[in-house]
């Protein structure tokens, strides 16, 4: 993959994640903001975007997206096959619920 | 609490129904509208075709730490603190949002629906009332349901050491034996 096909790719990826957390924000903002982890103040821009805006914010060299698991997840989700994987699952639901959302500091 | 607002009593009725929807008992209702009971009684039946279910509502606080209803009411309480915390809603509405969210991960996963609306109702009036609370787990960091008069320094989860008979119920013996059955028919 050379370097202009992967910023093509990060632009829709980003491109596509921020109409969808736009898209479920309006819906049910309350529900799309557990999913999302983010709080109130990231929500409240995200919504408030303009679609000329949010096409500058996608056309990043850089993904907007930001991995949610840590290693304890990671480490939760790989050793599922050991076990039942909806416990495992539910295990990673749980801690992922109980972590901080994204916040502007 | 008698309403004369007709705008206040139809929100009253959307809550009602959604929460007869859901699957509330009539107290979880008597105690979130002021509707008379009577109008309750009748919402419940329009709605679901039955009578509602007399008798008391589970009253256990032990019901919460066995293993399997502790999973899910941690889930559930994980969820329910994230909205609090995070989305500005309060109350019942939180409870139903965020019971909302578990059932999604319930049939996400296909599992069965173990807590049901009342019971998270229960659990959060529980903890508000310090009956129960959340404890992290020393191994995975997790909150999860306790006894608040135990001692939980060194609390590890159910998740993290799984109880070797866990989830092994007559249930799950039936259908890992029809799975087999299927097996060796085909």
């Amino acid at each position: 993959m050379d370097a202009n096909q992967m910023l093509g790719e990060i632009r829709e990826i980003n491109l596509g994640y921020m109409l969808l957390a736009q898209q479920m924000l309006r819906e049910d903002r309350t529900a799309a903001m557990y999913r999302l982890g983010i709080g109130k103040d990231v929500a409240d821009i995200m919504e408030n975007l303009t679609s000329s805006q949010l096409l500058k914010m996608a056309a990043s060299n850089m993904l907007l997206c930001r991995f949610r698991f840590d290693d304890r997840l990671m480490a939760e989700m790989l050793t599922s096959h050991s076990r039942d994987r909806t416990v495992s699952q539910f295990h990673a639901a749980i801690l992922m619920a109980g972590q901080p959302a994204e916040a502007i500091v | 609490m008698r309403n004369k607002s007709i705008l206040s009593e139809a929100k009253q009725i959307q809550l009602a129904s959604e929460l007869i929807r859901l699957g509330a008992r009539l107290q979880v209702l008597e105690a979130n509208s002021h509707l008379s009971r009577e109008r309750l009684v009748k919402l419940y039946k329009e709605i679901t075709g039955v009578s509602p279910p007399k008798g008391m509502l589970p009253f256990s606080e032990d019901w919460f730490t066995s293993w399997q209803p502790n999973m899910h009411s941690s889930l559930f309480i994980n969820i329910y603190n994230y909205l609090a915390a995070h989305a500005d809603v309060r109350g019942i509405d939180a409870v139903i949002k965020g019971y909302k969210l578990y059932l999604e991960h319930i049939e996400a996963s296909q599992l069965e629906r173990v807590l049901s609306l009342t019971r998270a109702w229960t659990l959060v009036r529980f903890i508000d009332s310090r009956i129960l609370c959340l404890a992290p787990c020393s191994k995975c960091a997790g909150d999860f349901v306790v006894h608040a008069l135990e001692l939980h320094s060194n609390h590890v989860c159910g998740l993290c050491n799984i109880p070797s008979r866990a989830g092994k119920t007559k249930k799950y013996a039936q259908v890992i034996a029809s799975n087999m059955q299927q097996l060796n028919a085909a």
